[in-house]
């Protein structure tokens, strides 16, 4: 499946209002699909899986952009606790009930941080910063996800969508119309729903007779990810650790980093001076 | 469903709100209040309860008809079964269903509808 990129009056009316533009193409989009896109989203990526298990027991974490809820229910049997956070209330109708049981969720957005200080233990942030259209967007995402844990011992992992998509990747990213050789970052990923008679299937790509809806995604490029990290740090006067050294100031530490199936991710620890 | 484990993490976020201040969002017209049964875990329990604001729970817990808990945390060998079976009662089996959360400073009203609280600020009214 091919997406397509921004042309130039789009990226101009993207500049013009951020807010707009994901109001349009992301929330609105995911209001209309979530029936059909919570019945894709059931499988919890390994990294993702792995992280939660290594919590201590009794953390509390935020599910920023939790979608249709589909990791509340890996709470370690009780050990540990997510609270999920979304846009859409479509989704969230999905999230609340997330594995067969009550979940707690809350409407939002990934800019917002109305949580009192030292409220979670840990964050994630799955497929969410890349629906933010501008740079200032997504670093102030990023803000806000280090703004929600422990100063002293709060972990954040973020996945974001990346421009290099291996040969599992149905989907295939064009030329940039605004930057030669490179690949575009401002692009529409379509959602087909197949209408009409017989059993309803969501998915991308597809050759019945469908509905499109698109919904926007910023793609990310190698080191972007990071950078967006130091961008963040710097504006809330955090110190950037490459390893586990001894922290004189306020610090985020970069646990790890990396490329799988597709995504960027990285993976955080707030410290502070003993 | 607003559990007041949730309860107790949320502030105002409006421009000109800071904590402590903004902290904690004070329940009202809550039209309707579920006790549902849930899993005790006493470890979740446990090691969760230095992380709350216990002032904050306990005077929440209150205002909701529930008198439960001491009006200091219990520490040490004072934390027993009895102690976190009330804690688990309060944190985890009040569910706010229908009604809205109050900033304490700026009266911004957060709704809560069908045990979703609409937390979204329109972007003026954002404080950063």
């Amino acid at each position: 499946m091919a997406l397509i990129p921004h042309n130039t009056s789009q990226l101009e009316a993207l500049r013009q209002d951020p807010a707009l533009h994901e109001s349009t193409y992301v929330h609105a989009v995911y209001d209309s699909i979530a029936d059909h896109f919570s019945q894709t989203r059931y499988k919890p990526w390994p990294i993702i899986a792995a992280f939660l298990a290594s919590l201590p027991p009794g953390s509390m974490g935020l599910d920023s952009g939790c979608g249709n809820g589909k990791y509340l229910p890996l709470d370690q049997d009780g050990k540990i606790m997510l609270v999920g956070m979304d846009r859409s209330l479509g989704l969230l109708a999905h999230a609340q009930r997330a594995g067969g049981k009550g979940r707690e969720v809350l409407r939002g957005d990934a800019l917002g941080v109305f949580w009192r200080h030292d409220a979670f233990d840990f964050a994630i942030s799955i497929a969410t910063i890349h629906h933010l259209s501008t740079p200032e967007r997504r670093r102030q995402a990023v803000e806000a996800l280090l703004r929600s844990v422990s100063v002293s011992h709060g972990r954040v992992l973020i996945y974001v969508w990346a421009t290099e998509q291996d040969e599992l990747s149905k989907r295939t990213i064009p030329e940039d119309p605004e930057r030669k050789g490179k690949k575009a970052q401002d692009v529409f990923v379509p959602w087909q729903k197949a209408i009409g008679k017989g059993k309803e299937k969501g998915k991308e790509g597809g050759d019945q007779k469908q509905e499109v809806h698109q919904r926007y995604y910023h793609m990310f490029e190698k080191g972007e990810l990071r950078g967006l990290v130091m961008q963040a740090a710097k504006s809330l006067e955090l110190q950037v650790l490459e390893d586990a050294e001894d922290v004189k100031v306020p610090s985020v530490q970069i646990v790890q980093e990396g490329w799988e199936r597709s995504n960027w991710y990285v993976e955080l620890l707030l410290r502070a001076p003993a | 469903m607003v559990k007041l484990i949730t309860h107790n993490l949320l502030c105002c976020h409006a421009r000109g709100c800071n904590y402590p201040e903004n902290f904690p969002l004070v329940f009202r017209d809550v039209t309707q209040l579920e006790v549902r049964e849930a899993d005790f875990n006493a470890e979740f329990l446990q090691k969760m309860m230095p992380r709350l604001e216990w002032t904050a729970l306990v005077n929440t817990a209150k205002q909701l008809g529930d008198t439960s808990l001491p009006e200091e945390m219990p520490q040490g060998d004072a934390v027993d079964e009895g102690i976190l079976k009330k804690l688990h009662h309060v944190l985890m089996e009040i569910h706010i269903e229908e009604g809205a959360m109050h900033c304490p400073k700026c009266d911004h009203k957060y709704p809560i509808l069908q045990g979703i609280p609409n937390m979204l600020l329109a972007e003026h009214e954002i404080g950063r």
